[in-house]
């Protein structure tokens, strides 16, 4: 889970080829939508907006892209908007305005047929609540989405055979949904998404219905399925380790709105606000945090001894930084020593974690 | 309250008091000063007495002359020529086509395959049970009778679902449909069945294809309302994930929508057939022929024993049909095979019975799967392939069919039968000799109806009716309403009143109404307390249920049957079955309530040490009172439906003069009327008594 794009002109070269880019999105929920807008681009508050027009900002101006084979994740607290912005992107939920475009395509302009033919084709989407079918078999549930794009019964068994092997539910096949556990539910949920090889999946709280064993296998098993398959992938989570976990990019979402859009790493190491901070506290730090942002750039001298990856989190460096007092070498990419780091730099912001509420200091992510 | 040391505890505390002493006279108040207004009004107006005949509108007299153009022009007019008589036609064919069908098959092929279906879906108890049903038809040489009602709820029913289904659909979709037909739907489901026969008959005229309408009409709520309803209830995520994948609006109703709808569309569809199956009876008064026409006619000459036998052939085939229509929506229990209950599993012979049925289902099985296989391969139906039971059974049908088309020995063979008829009518007599003045005392059932009659229903028939001037009555209602439901619900049910009386029914309506109230008094007094036994104890309720469901399922009419049988005709009859009828809603409703109230409040209560009396009285009635409210509302609303037809055996009131309208073509105006005036009378209760239920909810407990 290397951290994505740094380089500001890096990333805008990739936004260019983005599978899904979104462009100020707004949804706002109620009857006096105009007045709502209007209210909106005088840049009222949200509380504003209610009070006065009785409308609801579900989703204020949320602005991204996510490039293929990145995993996007929207964290927020329930009520935040992310459901509903999740559901824009596929125009389940239509948006009041803002544009989504899907490999290029503005999916606003489509009509019906357009739309449909846009998701039986590129994008899926995986529920909270499984979304199964309980009339249905388990091969017929995954087999849907090719039942509704015509396909013959014997070519959609042969794919969902193969995609239910893929989740290892093959011997599951002729049994209803109901007989099943959460997990595999959710394993044909993900099944069922993957049977019509989308390229941009979505993830609407998955795996917030699992227990919590459960939810860390669905969280691997995820990684190592998008490791092969490469997919555009959009995750709703409100849970902040899940997002850490499984996200290349994270935006946190709050009243509708993004308060801070980056690596999991960007985000624990300089929450963007008090709100942040908190779900930051009891983050594992040492599981994001890279050894590049805590180290001392190189100053002079090279200390000898065996560099560590400039990349490495804190975790990978920890045995070495407790087994000796001496600072250690980083090295890039290349292999050349960049920069050198010892157990002080690395207790000095853990320490900073472990004091609740302190301000955001004035240590700074260094810009690689 | 004892003055108290003027502490400020006490002193607050007598504060609180008066203020509520203030409050309970205050709505004291409120109700003393509407009695003294009425008392007043009445004192002022004694002499108006009755509605006066020089206001009331000739409404019956137009209702005549349309009836009258309506004959004129049934062959030259285009509504006529271009809709009602084609659509009559095509009614009256496919019931033809129906009736000869099942008519023309021979008895034993309809006797097994009722018991198949049965079997196949309830077990093979309940198969065989139902194939006796049948047997029973033709026993008591009935077997005509009993296939024409049959075709004739097929064809009511199969129409009901063709326009239910899709409609509940289309209100699945579209909210403005849904809002626009639920005042209609519920209007439809509070009026008596009675009141839909008549504007049919004003313009189809009375035969068989009237009944079926007027038998759609009323049945068609149910089907609606469930369609809808199992659509709406599919959860959104589903829907949304046939949507996500791109699914068109009709293949997401035919591939998700529908199918989890299923059941509850079925559940729709069993009710519509038993409200179909209590009216097709009561469309015996407008020429349906069939079981209700037995039924009517021997009830008219008194002929109970003869009444009974058809009557016992309606709830037969009520239950069949409703075990069965239940079964199949999944409600009712699996398919089994066995014949015993399982509380004699372990009596040896029992076993071997068992055992013996299991290899020759087995056997059957076997058979029946290389038939269906070769079956599937000839004919190239997969499907064929996976029901050999099915495949077995149709194919023995359909042997019968044709050996008994071949041999001419159709017909129900005049070798089985038997009647009951006599002792039943010897019961009757016997009843009047013996229970009328048991060992010629004072006491019996004579008295018991001549009480009711002498000391409730007359006194306040006349009160209403006479006694009081027609102007406080109106006002009584539009205080009371008033009260209950604010302006709104008081001009609505100030209308009606008056309405009542503007239609020249003033009379006859506060009969029927004065009869409502002594059978919902009844009713409640008995109901309620059932429902709280039932509550209490789960063996009781168990007791009580197989005979709710079985009241519950007896068309309204055949009730009536068995009580004449203890009190003879006359308006007592009437009220006793009101009460039977009625009877299930309030007890089930008042048990429900009851069990609903959660454990932890019942738990809570007995924890402070309140006794069971006290818990009841103190927590779970107040909280049980929306639920018990509600089975009120149907009490009186099921009374209201049933005083009507008992108009039919000497109810008198409004029932009469309706049956006298469909019966006689010269006074079809005042039975229209006087159906008018039962809609009125039916919504004036039933508003009324939403209001009053909408006045309790659970947080502010009842009284």
């Amino acid at each position: 889970m290397v951290a994505a794009a740094g380089d500001e002109a890096v990333r805008a070269g990739i936004e260019a080829a983005a599978p899904l880019v979104c462009t100020e999105i707004t949804k706002v929920f109620g009857e006096d939508l105009a007045a709502a807008m209007a209210l909106l681009d005088e840049g009222a508050s949200r509380q504003v907006v209610q009070e006065r027009t009785g409308c609801l900002i579900a989703v204020r101006d949320a602005t991204f892209s996510v490039e293929r084979g990145e995993i996007f994740v929207v964290m927020g607290l329930s009520g935040s908007g992310k459901s509903t912005l999740i559901r824009c992107l596929s125009r389940l939920i239509e948006p009041t305005s803002g544009t989504v475009e899907i490999d290029g395509t503005p999916i606003g302009d489509l009509d019906d047929e357009g739309l449909r033919e846009l998701r039986r084709s590129r994008l899926s989407m995986v529920f909270q609540h499984f979304g199964l079918f309980p009339h249905r078999k388990v091969i017929d549930n995954v087999a849907f989405g090719l039942e509704i794009q015509g396909a013959t019964k014997a070519d959609r068994y042969e794919r969902a055979l193969q995609v239910l092997e893929v989740v290892g539910l093959r011997d599951w096949t002729d049994h209803f949904p109901q007989q099943l556990s959460g997990g595999m539910q959710q394993r044909v949920g993900l099944a069922r998404a993957l049977c019509v090889e989308p390229e941009i999946l979505f993830f609407d709280e998955p795996f917030s219905a699992l227990d919590p064993l459960i939810r860390r296998d669905m969280q691997d098993e995820l990684l190592s399925l998008q490791a092969s398959m490469r997919r555009t992938l959009v995750f709703i989570t409100h849970d902040f380790h899940e997002a850490l976990k499984l996200g290349d990019r994270i935006a946190i979402m709050k009243d509708g709105e993004f308060v801070q859009v980056g690596t999991p790493e960007q985000i624990v190491s300089a929450p963007a606000d008090e709100y942040v901070r908190e779900f930051t506290e009891d983050a594992p730090k040492t599981k994001v945090v890279t050894v590049g942002s805590v180290m001392r750039p190189l100053d002079g001298e090279t200390p000898a001894g065996e560099p560590v990856g400039v990349g490495a989190v804190l975790d990978d460096v920890l045995p070495r930084l407790l087994a000796s007092p001496e600072e250690l070498c980083v090295a890039d990419d290349q292999g050349r020593v960049v920069g050198t780091v010892d157990r002080d730099r690395v207790a000095a912001l853990l320490d900073e974690g472990s004091r609740a509420g302190a301000p955001a200091g004035d240590r700074t992510v260094e810009p690689r | 309250m004892t003055t108290a040391a003027p502490s400020e505890a006490s002193s607050t505390i007598e504060a609180r008091l008066t203020l509520d002493r203030q409050r309970r006279m205050r709505s004291g108040g409120g109700l003393a000063i509407g009695v003294a207004v009425l008392v007043a009004v009445q004192i002022a107006l004694s002499s108006l007495g009755g509605f006066p005949e020089s206001l009331v509108i000739p409404l019956a007299d137009w209702i005549d002359d349309a009836r009258r153009w309506v004959i004129n022009n049934q062959t030259s007019h285009w509504s006529f020529s271009f809709f009602f008589n084609p659509v009559s036609d095509m009614i009256d064919w496919g019931l033809r086509a129906v009736e000869w069908l099942l008519l023309w098959l021979p008895w034993y092929v309809v006797v097994g395959a009722t018991a198949m279906v049965a079997t196949s879906v309830l077990g093979l108890r309940a198969g065989l049970l139902a194939g006796a049903g049948v047997l029973y038809f033709g026993a008591i040489g009935l077997w005509t009778e009993s296939l024409q009602t049959v075709a004739l709820m097929a064809v009511a029913v199969a129409i009901s679902v063709a326009i239910g289904v899709p409609v509940g659909i289309a209100a699945a979709r579209y909210d403005r449909l849904q809002q626009a037909l639920r005042p209609a739907l519920d209007a439809m489901q509070t009026l008596p069945a009675f009141v839909y026969l008549i504007p049919v008959v004003l313009l189809f005229g009375v035969a068989r294809v009237p009944a079926i309408i007027a038998t759609v009409v009323y049945a068609l709520p149910p089907v609606i309302r469930l369609t809808n309803l199992g659509i709406r209830t599919v959860p959104a995520a589903t829907v949304e994930a046939a949507e996500m994948f791109g699914a068109t609006p009709r293949q997401t109703l035919r591939k998700v929508q529908f199918p989890l709808a299923l059941p509850s569309v079925l559940t729709g569809i069993n009710q519509t057939i038993m409200m179909a199956l209590s009216i097709v009876v009561i469309a015996a008064l407008i020429g349906a022929g069939g079981l209700g026409q037995v039924v009517l006619v021997s009830l008219r000459g008194l002929f109970v024993g003869r009444a009974l036998e058809a009557g016992l052939a309606i709830v037969v085939l009520a239950v069949i049909m409703d075990r069965v229509t239940h079964g199949a929506a999944g409600i009712g229990t699996r398919r089994r095979l066995r014949l015993m209950p399982d509380a004699l599993a372990h009596v040896k012979p029992v076993r071997w019975v068992e055992g013996g049925l299991s290899s020759i289902d087995g056997g059957l099985s076997r058979a029946g799967s290389v038939l269906a296989i070769r079956m599937s391969r000839k004919l190239g139906v997969e499907a064929l392939g996976r029901h050999p039971r099915k495949v077995l059974g149709g194919a023995l049908l359909l042997v019968g069919t044709v050996v008994g088309a071949a041999i001419g020995r159709a017909e129900f063979p005049g070798a089985i039968s038997f009647s009951f008829a006599d002792r039943i009518d010897w019961l009757v007599d016997w009843v009047r000799d013996n229970l009328y003045e048991i060992g010629g005392t004072w006491f019996g059932t004579g008295w018991f109806s001549d009480s009711i009659t002498i000391y409730a229903v007359t006194p306040l028939r006349e009160l209403f009716s006479s006694d009081l001037a027609w102007p406080v009555v109106v006002l009584a209602v539009a205080l009371a309403s008033w009260r209950l439901g604010g302006p709104a619900l008081a001009a609505f049910c100030t209308a009606c009143a008056a309405g009542l009386g503007f239609l020249g029914m003033w009379t006859l309506s506060m009969d029927t109404f004065a009869q409502v109230i002594v059978a919902v008094a009844m009713a409640i007094l008995c109901g309620i307390p059932l429902g709280v036994l039932a509550a209490r104890s789960d063996r009781f309720e168990r007791m009580l249920k197989p005979v709710l469901d079985f009241l519950q399922t007896i068309p309204s009419f055949v009730l009536l049957v068995p009580v004449i049988i203890m009190f003879n005709v006359g308006r007592i009859p009437g009220i006793i079955a009101s009460v039977l009828y009625a009877l299930p809603a309030a007890t089930r409703l008042t048990n429900l309530g009851i069990r609903q109230v959660a454990g932890e409040a019942t738990e809570a209560s007995r924890a402070f040490g309140a006794t069971r009396g006290q818990t009841l009285r103190k927590v779970q009635l107040p909280l049980a009172a929306p639920s018990i409210i509600a089975g009120i509302n149907q009490t009186v609303m099921l009374v209201l439906a049933m005083v009507v037809i008992a108009g039919l055996v000497g109810g008198g009131g409004l029932g009469l003069e309706t049956v006298k309208g469909l019966r006689r073509t010269d006074s079809v105006g005042s039975g229209f009327v006087a159906g008018m005036a039962i809609v009125l009378l039916a919504m004036l209760l039933d508003r009324m008594l939403q209001a009053w239920t909408r006045r309790f909810t659970p947080v502010e407990g009842g009284n």
